[in-house]
């Protein structure tokens, strides 16, 4: 138990206070405790993911950015997408017909890309921004050297 | 809320040009006026695909009110291009 709120309910037990006082400290200590308990379970591990997937929950932006050098040629890309569009872009997805599904999915196979349609779902974005707490992508090719990252925010 | 203005700038070795603010508010009077006929369109590709046209509906606007806040800026030693929906 809390030192101040044992420390009220000693005075009430011993009659320095009446019982509307005591509820009155009581709840007076309220924001502090529940600001202790904020602080508290900041502290325990595991707490860390759960405040960053808060955060990340409000993720408004997908960024990528994109920093090349060809050749000595300074390249960057920066490019901000609204989460809101792809989240209406997956749902775009379910828009296309059943029987279309399977045609699709082999094309996009034979086109390199594994992709099964019927499995991108507004459940996958969000477990993908979940995880996509900062992502950094090196490319070194024999000229070129290109650093991507993609994050939200 | 769906977009306002688009704002592109394109400069490159030999072509400059100022960036350009496009009031696409001014297109939605002639959007609203050929809603009907876009929605007639919209209505048959829907019961052609069997699908709910209503759905259809929702999915494109949440695409067009999705496009604010879009920002695309792409650039190289000699050129830029940047491309703003808001």
């Amino acid at each position: 138990m809390n030192e101040n709120r044992r420390q009220i309910l000693e005075m009430l037990a011993a009659g320095k206070i009446t019982a509307d006082e005591a509820e009155k400290l009581l709840t007076a200590l309220e924001p502090d405790a529940a600001a202790t308990a904020a602080e508290f379970a900041g502290k325990l591990p595991g707490s860390g993911p759960q405040s960053q997937s808060a955060a990340k929950a409000r993720a408004k932006y997908l960024r990528v950015l994109v920093e090349a050098d060809e050749k000595g040629k300074p390249t960057t890309v920066n490019v901000r997408v609204p989460m809101q569009l792809l989240r209406a872009g997956v749902r775009l997805a379910s828009l296309i017909p059943m029987q279309a599904h399977d045609e699709l999915d082999a094309t996009l196979s034979k086109h390199g890309i594994p992709l099964t349609l019927s499995q991108i779902k507004p459940e996958n974005l969000e477990e993908l921004i979940d995880h996509l707490e900062d992502l950094s992508v090196d490319v070194d090719a024999k000229e070129e050297k290109a650093k991507v990252r993609v994050f939200c925010e | 809320m769906i977009p306002s203005f688009a704002v592109l700038q394109v400069e490159a070795p030999h072509f400059h040009m100022p960036r350009l603010w496009l009031p696409l508010f001014l297109l939605w009077i002639p959007a609203l006026l050929i809603s009907p006929i876009v929605f007639i369109v919209i209505y048959g590709l829907s019961m052609a695909g069997r699908i709910s046209p209503w759905r259809a509906i929702a999915v494109f606007w949440s695409i067009l009110c999705g496009f604010p806040g879009t920002h695309v800026h792409v650039s190289t030693q000699e050129s830029k291009v940047l491309v703003r929906i808001l």
